[in-house]
């Protein structure tokens, strides 16, 4: 039939039904532009019968999802001048159904406004057409019957055509679907079945192209969301493919031809033509992934399941399900395969592959998108199929109700079996089928694999009608996702972690609850080490109807969450039911972790990663406020401390309570220190810097005391000046956790004041302060470590200024000099200081630098060391303070450096390491990537020796060896996870790199300086650092090796 | 237990096999093996079998003893020369599960894991030469080898023939596929082709094949002997190995109209080999005596060079068929038959990957025979000789952080130590060159 348009003109002029409804109605309708539509709507009535009722039409249009989009299609089909098949056939068969309104014309204008794409296809293929506007229900198996018989370009054509009649159909049904959330499950096992009859066609023609075929079964096994039965419009298709001989058939042969079916198959499905394409089929899954053979036999599977496959691809085998092809071959694999899925989580390694499974899962999204993802990042599609999966997994082994390959399904089959919760299932169900809703309708618009979420306001405005939204549609949808985002985002608290409290609640409720047998299981999962231990902690914390019981029972699903994502879960759940019963229902405690946003967090990344941490904070636990104070984790000025812990101190009437109030000051600050090192940000200098603070400060308020002490109980007056001097770390400003307190103290006879009585009061006041600070008592001691003074262990601990001078000038030895270098005054008097300052400058800034004797003997002396001090049986190569490359070396280089040029360049007199390193850089005196070298080896040597006392609370010498304890320190260090293994070898070779530097410079391999002074140790004239394994270029073949007299060296005690 | 493991046990029933070795390597590539009754088997899978660590080359510190070795059931095979025995080999792993450090399985296994992740399996196939040597020796008149052929030579009833054709079979009893196998230049010397197989296998397959023809050898009433240079006058035993990866199943070496057919993978690949070839050597050419041939003339590539039918150079692109893609490769010439295979392929693949990731150039290829021209012509073209000594060898590999990457740093501390150690021992003795030379004269 074609139109008349004489007719339609005659109808123009009656003004009846087929009249042209006003703006107003278009405007109601939906239409963005009433103008153009009224004009598409003129041309629509035109080409429709007389009798055609225009309010009707308009009023079916108002119910799609893009009333303009619908409209201008329409219009297309109407005209017979339109490209396509046949303009006159598609108008003919539009005609009919448009005209007699009713069901077939809202399904027809249901699909245009729902898909420009599927749109374009029935103006192409009109055929279609009567499918739609009939309802007829998706029959994938049409696909498979249409190329049947045929072959090549026209059979691959000819499948694209009928998979996308179907398509239309099954968009039909979704679109006009009352309930879109009801019917997406049905949606997605539409889609999969035809992508699977699609498959099938495929291998039919790839059949037919190639030789031999009849050699081998092929089998195409649906994987991801195919073989779940839950796919979406457009995205890559996920298959393994599988072959067998057939009978009397050659292996090698078939499999030969396996591969060039599979091959086919891939292409038939992927490559453009006049119809376009399908999709991608991805075989990436398959063992090997993308490097491995195409096809393989069942027996390659088998062996390469049972030996190489990783735990993630055990998890992508829960989802695989026979799509195209023999279906006896994939029988016959899954009969190999499936008992395999359901004991990966019984896998050595499955905790750790999982937790970074989970990471991976939440990585991956580009910043750009993050706030626009349907599918990845954490809460996103991904997220939710991940995380059911996992349980599926953990629990499948013992539960086989469990082992659904549909996520919808599966997370129902976890709530009967009490996995997770019953409300938290109806979150979660409502959450993924919304997701997957938006996903779907995004994609079908033009059939574009995008899981994005549309940022247009005419983009979200169809997306938001397309799901029933009427009104302000955009932000409506937009709304009904952020509040879905909202749920989502607690997704692993409601999947994993809130269940196990119900598995521990007395509380009765009817709802089916995880079993403590299953509890257990996860727990395992999820890395406690020791799940029954868990259980009781849970147990513990939520027993009883109190204020507390109850916030924690609130609290604790998150918190596990954050104690599972730290190095040693247990610790922290047990650390946290600890702190809980000491600070009890103290009110600001609980009402912290409820209300102040990260302070939980913190805490539970605290409990879990740092032993030393949990130590101090049960010792004073009300230190845990800390956390919650935005102030708290700011380092204090070091005069704030002063005045802190002297205020402290004036408050106490005894001397022993003095003591104590400082030293209660002082293990505050260690836990803000410890606290600000693990979720503070500080860096490594920021943490030496303030526990070198706290001990000045600590050191100065108990000198104060003592004094005043002392002078009380003798009841005198002061007759000498006192001084506490700084040697080591403690001078350099860098002490770590571990650090004693290296000290000398000095005391100086007031003008006038009798000698004898000077020095008795200093050795008391010195005794005092000691006792004081290293006593028992409540709190951290503060060891001090006098060892450095003069004439050592056997010497007087306290002398006068006199007695230094005196000492200096007749008996210093060389290493005296040396540990010199590192004197700051950090107590005491001023003026005092200053003397003692200029007292020890010709020693350790000689005027004019060292003689070579000297230089020789400091080297010799360092030699000795290194075979001497190394404890016995302890590893040269990871000692971090006396091994090759450590601590030691590195300091001794630059110790050398000073005792030489600290006369000359005043930037190299400095204590601190760092800063020494830099200034003989700066001096000219050490090239900068030496420096870079040594500085990086010695930070990292103090890195490792502070996160291993954070770690274990106590010391380490060497990177433990234990991978859980490595593990622990390197998080601690700021490392990503699973870098805890490589932590050893990093030290290895930054030490090794520092060593060879160290070898140069303080043994002479070349001079640290070029054309100064003469160089003692330098061997063999003018030779320069040969270049980095260049050593022997150039070398006359009959010669000798130059360097022959290196090797080979004595090792030093300890190598074996 | 896993089906595989269940099929050995099976086996071990049907066949009555009395006694199990289980094979492993120390870091010096010397063979170790425990013997185990089959009872003990099942344990041995599930739980690994504890040895003592200190005792093996290089395996742990004393106070670190325990390991446990545990079979690897793929390479379960009876063995041929002995009435019921098997063998399979084995990785090592500490007590705690994780992998030994010092496993050289795992260190190859460890850099074929790096290759995989930028998409390369890497496949070898070496020429191994050794010397055939009469039963017994008698250190008072030296070796003496079976016979007095040379290149390509046919012996009459020469036991050398014998011996090939016996050893051929008994390798391919157990399922080693040999190629080629044909008399070498010195006499008495053998040398067999292995057919090309992934790195590990393939590593594997060598240290079978020592024990095969050391066995074999036996049976002839002659002992076999992989060291590099036994005879001065004659050529040393190479272990020239042609390396390829591929991506897939495409060879990635392989673009044709490329010169040689060379892709520029391949290029890099083998630009990275010749850059770090003399800090690797001390692991390709791991003995003293190793350095007697590479600096003993004959074919030895003792500089750092390639070419297409150089037999001179160290590294070559072999001869090919025109679109033969799947057999493009390069050869590796340097290795000698007494290396630590695993670590060999270990340093070779990581050398050529880093050419590959940091896009080495290749220098050009050296037509000349190197060893004629002069050294200052060497030095002109850009030649540098491969390390004179072992001493020499590990002074260069100590500056080696490429090889320490490989080795582990673990590793790479104990091989130093042992190597310093064999340099030092070997310069204090007195040799027979000095007393002739010397202790008459001065």
């Amino acid at each position: 039939m074609t139109v008349d348009p004489a007719g339609a003109r005659a109808r123009h002029g009656r003004g009846q039904p087929g009249e042209t409804p006003a703006g107003g109605e278009l405007a109601r309708a939906g239409f963005a532009s009433t103008a153009r539509a009224a004009a598409l709507l003129t041309e629509v009535l035109d080409r429709l019968p007389a009798a055609t009722d225009a309010s009707a039409l308009v009023a079916d249009l108002a119910t799609v999802a893009d009333p303009d989009a619908a409209l201008l299609t329409l219009v297309r089909l109407l005209d017979p001048r339109s490209s396509g098949a046949s303009g006159e056939a598609t108008a003919a068969a539009t005609v009919p159904v448009v005209a007699a309104g009713g069901e077939p014309r809202r399904r027809l204008l249901t699909l245009l406004g729902g898909s420009v794409a599927l749109g374009e296809h029935l103006l192409r293929h009109p055929e279609h057409l009567a499918d739609v506007a009939a309802g007829a229900p998706p029959d994938p198996d049409a696909v498979v019957e249409a190329v049947r018989g045929l072959h090549g370009r026209e059979g691959a054509e000819t499948l694209r055509v009928a998979y996308r009649g179907q398509l239309a159909r099954i968009a039909t049904a979704d679109l006009t679907d009352a309930d879109p959330l009801a019917i997406m499950p049905q949606v997605g096992s539409w889609l999969a079945d035809l992508a699977g009859a699609a498959l099938e066609g495929a291998l039919l023609l790839a059949r037919a192209e190639t030789e031999g075929e009849q050699t081998c079964a092929l089998a195409v096994v649906g994987m991801g969301k195919t073989g779940g039965r839950e796919l979406n419009y457009l995205s890559d298709v996920d298959v393994i493919f599988l072959a067998a001989p057939r009978e009397g058939a050659d292996e090698s042969e078939a499999m030969a031809v396996a591969t060039r079916l599979a091959s086919a198959v891939m292409r038939i499905c992927s490559q453009p033509t006049a119809e376009g394409a399908l999709w991608q089929v991805d075989a990436a899954l398959r063992p090997e992934g993308r490097h491995g053979p195409l096809v393989r036999t069942l027996r390659a599977h088998r062996e390469y399941y049972e030996r190489w496959a990783q735990t993630w691809e055990f998890q992508a085998l829960l989802k695989a399900r026979h799509v195209a092809g023999d279906a006896a071959v994939t029988q016959e694999w899954l009969e190999i395969v499936q008992p395999m899925v359901w004991s990966a989580s019984a896998r050595e390694d499955f905790v750790v592959d999982v937790q970074a499974m989970r990471r991976r899962v939440e990585q991956h999204v580009k910043p750009a998108e993050v706030d626009r993802q349907l599918k990845l990042g954490p809460g996103g599609l991904r997220d939710i199929e991940f995380s059911v999966q996992l349980l599926q997994l953990v629990h499948g082994r013992a539960d086989e109700s469990l082992r659904s390959r549909t996520t919808l399904e599966a997370l129902a089959a976890l709530t009967a079996g009490g996995y997770v919760g019953r409300d938290d299932l109806k979150v979660l169900d409502e959450a993924y089928r919304l997701l997957r809703c938006l996903e779907h309708r995004v994609q079908l618009h033009r059939l574009r694999r995008t899981h994005l979420m549309p940022t247009s306001t005419p983009e979200l405005r169809r997306l938001g009608r397309s799901l029933g939204e009427r009104g302000e549609a955009d932000r409506a949808v937009l709304q009904r996702w952020r509040a879905v985002q909202r749920d989502v985002r607690r997704l692993h608290e409601r999947l994993f972690y809130r269940p196990l409290l119900t598995a521990v609640a007395r509380l009765s409720t009817d709802e089916a609850r995880l079993t403590p047998e299953a509890a257990r299981e996860r727990l395992a999962a999820l890395g406690f080490r020791d799940p029954a231990g868990a259980m009781r902690h849970l147990g513990a914390l939520t027993e009883g109807v109190s204020r507390r019981a109850t916030i924690q029972r609130h609290l604790l699903p998150v918190m596990l969450a954050w104690f599972a994502d730290g190095a040693d879960p247990d610790a922290g759940l047990l650390a946290f039911r600890q702190i809980s019963d000491a600070l009890g229902s103290t009110h600001w405690y609980l009402g912290m972790l409820r209300d102040e946003g990260s302070a939980a967090q913190r805490l539970a990344r605290v409990l879990s990663s740092s032993r030393y941490a949990v130590d101090l904070l049960l010792r004073a636990p009300e230190s845990v406020s800390l956390l919650g104070d935005p102030a708290g984790l700011v380092p204090p000025e070091r005069d704030a401390l002063l005045s802190r812990m002297a205020a402290a101190a004036s408050r106490q009437t005894t001397v022993e309570d003095a003591f104590q109030a400082v030293r209660a000051v002082r293990a505050r600050e260690l836990v803000r220190t410890v606290l600000g090192d693990l979720v503070g940000d500080w860096d490594g200098e920021q943490v030496r810097g303030a526990l070198t603070d706290v001990t000045d400060a600590c050191l100065t308020s108990a000198l104060d005391i003592a004094r005043s002490a002392v002078l009380e109980r003798r009841g005198e007056e002061a007759a000498t000046a006192m001084l506490v001097v700084g040697m080591g770390r403690l001078g350099g400003r860098e002490l770590g956790y571990a650090s004693d307190a290296d000290v000398m103290y000095v005391h100086d006879p007031l003008p006038g004041a009798d000698p004898e009585r000077a020095a008795a009061q200093a050795a008391e006041i010195v005794a005092e302060l000691r006792k004081g600070l290293s006593g028992n008592g409540p709190d951290p001691t503060l060891e001090l470590d006098a060892d450095l003074r003069p004439e050592g262990r056997s010497g007087p601990l306290v002398r006068s200024l006199d007695s230094y001078r005196t000492y200096y000038a007749r008996w210093s030895a060389g290493w005296e000099s040396q540990a010199l270098l590192r004197a700051r005054p950090v107590a005491g008097d001023d003026g005092l200081a200053e003397r003692f300052l200029e007292t020890i400058r010709p020693l350790r800034w000689p005027a004019g630098g060292i003689p070579d004797q000297t230089v020789r003997e400091i080297r010799r002396l360092k030699a000795r060391m290194e075979s001497e001090r190394l404890p016995r049986g302890a590893d040269p190569r990871t000692h971090l303070k006396l091994g090759l490359g450590g601590l030691s070396d590195v300091e001794w280089v630059l110790q050398l450096l000073q005792l030489q040029h600290a006369d000359a360049h005043p930037g190299l007199r400095t204590t601190s390491t760092t800063q020494g390193l830099a200034a003989a850089v700066a001096a000219g005196l050490l090239a900068a990537d030496d420096a870079e070298v040594l500085g990086s080896a010695w930070r990292l040597a103090s890195q490792i020796r502070d996160a291993g006392v954070v770690w274990r609370g106590r010391p380490v010498d060497s990177v433990p060896s234990g991978l859980r304890d490595a593990e622990g320190l390197s998080r601690i260090m700021g490392r990503p996870p699973g870098r805890g293994a490589a932590l050893a070898d990093d030290w290895r070779r930054a030490g090794r790199h520092a060593r060879s530097v160290v070898e140069r410079l303080l043994y002479g391999d070349a001079p640290p300086r070029p054309g100064a002074r003469a160089e003692p140790a330098q061997r063999g004239p003018g030779r320069s650092r040969p270049g980095r394994a260049a050593g022997f270029r150039g070398v006359d073949p009959a010669g000798p090796p130059r360097s022959a007299d290196r090797f080979p060296r004595t090792p030093p005690q300890g190598r074996t | 237990m896993n089906r595989q493991q269940e099929y050995v046990l099976r086996t071990i029933e049907e066949r009555d096999i009395r006694f199990v070795r289980l094979w492993f390597t120390d870091i010096l590539g010397t063979l170790k093996s425990v013997a185990v009754a089959p009872a003990e088997l099942e344990q041995a899978f599930t739980e690994g079998i504890g040895i003592d660590g200190s005792v093996i080359e290089g395996f742990t510190r004393v106070y670190e003893a325990d390991m446990v070795v545990q079979p690897d059931a793929d390479s379960f095979q009876v063995l041929p020369w002995r009435e019921r025995s098997a063998r399979m080999f084995c990785d090592i792993r500490m007590p705690d599960g994780t992998p030994a450090p010092t496993d050289s399985r795992h260190i190859l296994r460890r850099a074929l894991d790096a290759a995989s992740e930028e998409g390369f399996t890497f496949y070898t196939h070496p020429e191994i030469e050794f010397y055939l040597f009469k039963e017994p020796y008698d250190r008072t008149v030296g070796p003496q080898p079976v016979d007095q052929a040379g290149y390509f030579d046919h012996v009459a009833r020469g036991d050398g023939h014998d011996f090939r054709r016996a050893a051929i079979d008994t390798l391919e009893q157990m399922g080693i596929s040999v190629e080629f196998s044909h008399h070498e230049g010195g006499p008495g010397q053998q040398e067999i082709d292995l057919r090309y197989a992934d790195a590990l296998s393939m590593a594997d397959n060598i240290m079978t094949f020592r024990t095969v023809v050391r066995e074999v050898a036996l049976q002839e009433n002659a002992f076999a002997s992989f060291m590099p240079k036994p005879l001065a006058a004659h050529p040393g035993s190479a272990m020239h190995t042609h390396m390829s990866l591929f991506e897939g199943d495409s060879n990635a070496f392989y673009e044709p109209g490329a010169p040689y057919e060379l892709s520029q993978t391949g290029r890099r690949f083998m630009a990275g080999v010749l850059a770090h070839s003399r800090e690797i050597c001390a692991v390709t050419n791991q003995w003293v005596n190793s350095y007697k041939r590479m600096w003993g003339g004959g074919e030895a590539p003792a500089y750092v060079c390639w070419g297409h039918n150089n037999r001179s150079a160290l590294a070559r692109v072999p001869m090919y068929s025109i679109g033969k893609g799947h057999s493009r490769r390069i050869e590796v010439r340097s290795i000698d038959s007494a290396c630590n295979p695993y670590l060999t392929y270990a340093v070779l693949l990581a050398s050529g990957l880093r050419g590959i990731r940091e896009g080495y150039e290749l220098p050009p290829e050296a037509e000349d025979d190197v060893w004629a021209l002069t050294d200052a012509e060497r030095r002109a073209l850009g030649i540098d000789p491969l390390p004179q000594s072992l001493g020499e060898a590990v002074a260069v590999m100590e500056e080696s952080d490429l090889v320490a990457e490989v080795l582990g740093e673990q590793v790479f501390d104990f091989y130093l130590r042992n190597k310093w150690q064999e340099w030092g021992e070997y310069r204090s003795q007195v040799t027979q060159f000095e007393l002739d030379r010397y202790l008459l004269h001065l």
